[in-house]
């Protein structure tokens, strides 16, 4: 059993709603399919204190049609990295900080919130990254729906119909 | 024209004046700031021809600017070119403090330096070489002794 | 000033403490960046880093154009690191397309790869150099800089964003002459260095500049994941070429160097020996390189999938994230720049050190703020004041003077 093998099965004995939803799709990578908040939070002590993958390299927002995907990548010393998938819903956009464990996240679950409109709860205070300041509140830049051409970047305002007359 | 023709003549008005300057990264990736810096370092050294980078806008009588300009970075540099006393002038280096660049589409960037502030020299190039950043300065100084009321004496 | 938006404070003295903004627009570093930093005294009690406004939104960008255009774009989210993501950016369309570059593509990516750490390492050691008041040899490294640049150039055609990957492989061959300009400048290089080398070995003047300033502990290198040259001078072993092999890299012998000083004077050593084994790099490429074609095709539309590169960039890890959907356009790319990965330890680095050593300190994670922001303060006190970077260097070098630490007084000899 190679060492993925075995990450796979301490994970899938741990946690048995992973198995069949966990899989290595790429040499080095682990990847899970789209997990739920709760699930994603019981797994999480596991994956630091037992696994010993000590480091949350990065979270990248996804847009999944009705659900926002936050793909954690973390990593060890070794090559491995496992990309866990917490899904949560458009219709209740929120998720909860990892940064007590990992205090390497922070400015990218910031950008989580900026970007894809996640409240992310328990990150300490801090300036909000990386939109500008007088961002329009509710514009969320990398959902699919938001249409970069109808946003007027004089006035820094979306235009519901139609493209922003003023732009560049 | 061959560099050392170029630097033949930078020198030749470097003697006339010594424009001070001032950088200002708008958003840039880097590129074409580094390459400015390259310009004040031995191989093109414009300090030897008058040119000194600033650190405070007040002191400076160019203010060199690089990248698209992001929709933070705008009042910033509407600031910056404010504090500047008259005669003052503005180089955009780079193709995307020119017009923005491969950026102009992004979200967060609203155009080239010309979006925000009057530009008297544009200097396109990805990155541009230190030895135009040199050609772009004596255009820019051969342009006042002509002269020419288009370029330079930016408004207050 | 106080500026509009970040709702930035003048500086300001509360309770034996005072607060300042540094930034946006500061000479030396020659990129926007805040950082509100609290004094106490000489010492700094917190700093925030506030970073952002290098944020342009490419990434929304390249969902609307083909990877190709996309290639292009990736190039530019960093002038210095150009390579490092554009070679990460093909080899995730690679791997989804399941192709497989040819060998020779594979070295002259590496050798391409190695110089830009090179000239990137250069740059830092100039940069450094410069923070704390050592000119003279800024200008010795950045005039070195410009061999490399000039190979780069002859190579790939520009001195800056080079361009000579592609999906598929490399644009550009390696011809006779280049290898025979490449072999002399690395001799002239390798001697150049290992002058760097000596200096920073025995130079007092300068090691009590850099040693025991922005401390980062081998336990808060892994506790903030800081990554390159920041976590290697703390004694962690952390590089993509050594703990997952990538390209060419799988068969070339590549040492890991690390320091335990885990100070700014650790990450210099580990910069310069760094310097030294990218050129024994380059000299194997050159020996080895296997003949053959230098780019396969690879069809428009890539098969849906996502994938998680790694590589190793000058300044650390450098991951890249795509999805594909089966088109020509690529449904998500995300970048994340090793500098995004360093800015966490900030904080705890300029915590405890005196303002003198702020530049120098900010400096040694050698930060690409255009990496980070595709997008720090101090803070506390009654009394206004603003206080420009310029003025912040001059005032460390000026500290230090005082205490017998003069760095311009230092000749440059061979």
């Amino acid at each position: 059993m190679n060492r993925e093998e075995e990450i796979v099965s301490r994970l899938c004995g741990a946690f048995p709603f992973l198995t069949d939803r966990i899989c290595v799709r790429q040499k080095n990578r682990i990847f899970t399919d789209p997990i739920t908040r709760e699930e994603f939070e019981q797994i999480i002590p596991f994956v630091h204190d037992q696994l010993g993958f000590y480091r949350a390299c990065h979270v990248v927002g996804t847009d999944d049609g009705d659900s926002i995907g936050l793909l954690y990548i973390f990593s060890d010393q070794d090559s491995i990295l496992l990309a866990l998938r917490e899904s949560v819903p458009k219709s209740d956009p929120q998720a909860k900080s990892i940064c007590n464990l990992y205090p390497s996240i922070i400015l990218h679950e910031r950008e989580i919130i900026d970007l894809f409109g996640v409240m992310v709860k328990g990150l300490p205070n801090g300036p909000h990254y990386p939109l500008p300041d007088g961002w329009p509140e509710g514009n969320y830049p990398m959902r699919k729906d938001w249409d970069p051409k109808k946003f007027n970047k004089q006035t820094m305002k979306y235009e519901q119909s139609g493209e922003a007359k003023e732009n560049g | 024209m061959t560099d050392l023709d170029i630097v033949k003549k930078a020198i030749d008005w470097g003697t006339k004046k010594s424009p001070w300057i001032i950088h200002f990264n708008a958003g840039a990736c880097n590129g074409c700031d580094i390459e400015t810096i390259d310009s004040l370092t031995p191989r093109y050294d414009l300090e030897r021809v008058g040119i000194l980078k600033q650190g405070s806008p007040r002191h400076a009588d160019v203010l060199v600017c690089t990248g698209a300009v992001t929709l933070q970075t705008r009042d910033r540099l509407i600031q910056i070119y404010e504090q500047m006393s008259t005669p003052k002038f503005v180089i955009a280096i780079g193709t995307c403090a020119c017009t923005g660049g491969i950026f102009k589409d992004c979200y967060c960037v609203t155009g080239g330096i010309d979006s925000v502030i009057p530009v008297d020299v544009y200097l396109p190039g990805c990155a541009v070489r230190p030895e135009a950043i040199l050609n772009a300065v004596e255009k820019l100084l051969a342009g006042l002794e002509a002269g020419d009321k288009k370029k330079g004496g930016s408004k207050e | 000033m106080s500026s509009p938006g970040r709702q930035r404070k003048m500086a300001e003295i509360n309770n034996n403490q005072i607060e300042f903004p540094i930034g946006p627009q500061h000479p030396s570093l020659d990129e926007p960046g805040c950082f509100d930093i609290t004094l106490e005294g000489e010492k700094v009690v917190n700093a925030v880093v506030g970073v952002g406004y290098n944020h342009r939104g490419l990434e929304k960008t390249c969902e609307s154009r083909t990877y190709v255009q996309d290639l292009y774009i990736i190039e530019r989210v960093c002038g210095i690191c150009s390579h490092a993501h554009s070679s990460a950016f093909c080899m995730g369309i690679e791997e989804l397309s399941g192709v497989q570059i040819p060998p020779r593509a594979e070295y002259i990516r590496v050798i391409i790869a190695e110089l830009e750490r090179l000239h990137s390492h250069l740059l830092w050691l100039g940069v450094a150099c410069h923070e704390v008041g050592f000119d003279t040899m800024f200008m010795f490294t950045w005039r070195n800089r410009e061999k490399v640049l000039d190979i780069l150039a002859t190579m790939g055609g520009n001195r800056v964003n080079y361009g000579v990957n592609t999906i598929g492989g490399v644009r550009r061959d390696l011809d006779p002459a280049s290898i025979d300009m490449l072999q002399k400048t690395l001799d002239t290089l390798e001697k150049e260095i290992k002058y760097y080398a000596n200096l920073a070995k025995t130079e007092t003047t300068l090691i009590s500049r850099l040693a025991g300033v922005g401390k980062l502990s081998k336990e808060d290198v892994l506790k903030y994941g800081a990554v390159g040259p920041v976590a290697r001078a703390s004694g962690v072993r952390d590089d993509i070429r050594v703990i997952e092999p990538y390209g060419a890299y799988k068969e070339i012998p590549v040492h890991m160097i690390t320091d335990d000083h885990a100070d700014v004077f650790g990450r210099t050593v580990v910069r310069i020996l760094e310097m030294q084994e990218s050129i024994n790099i380059i000299r194997f490429c050159i020996q080895n390189i296997p003949d053959g074609p230098i780019a396969v095709k690879v069809p428009r539309r890539i098969p849906a999938g996502e994938v998680i590169i790694r590589v190793e960039a000058p300044r650390g890890e450098d991951i890249h994230y795509i999805r594909s959907n089966g088109t020509d356009i690529p449904d998500r790319v995300r970048v994340r720049a090793p500098t995004e990965a360093n800015w966490h330890g900030m904080t705890h680095m300029l915590t405890g050190e005196y303002l003198a050593d702020v530049p120098i300190t900010i400096a040694a994670i050698d930060p690409c703020y255009s990496c980070t922001d595709r997008a720090i303060r101090v803070s506390s006190g009654r009394d206004v004041e603003v206080m420009d970077w310029r003025t912040l260097r001059r005032y460390g070098i000026d500290f230090y003077r005082k205490k017998g630490i003069d760095l311009s007084t230092l000749a440059v000899g061979r």
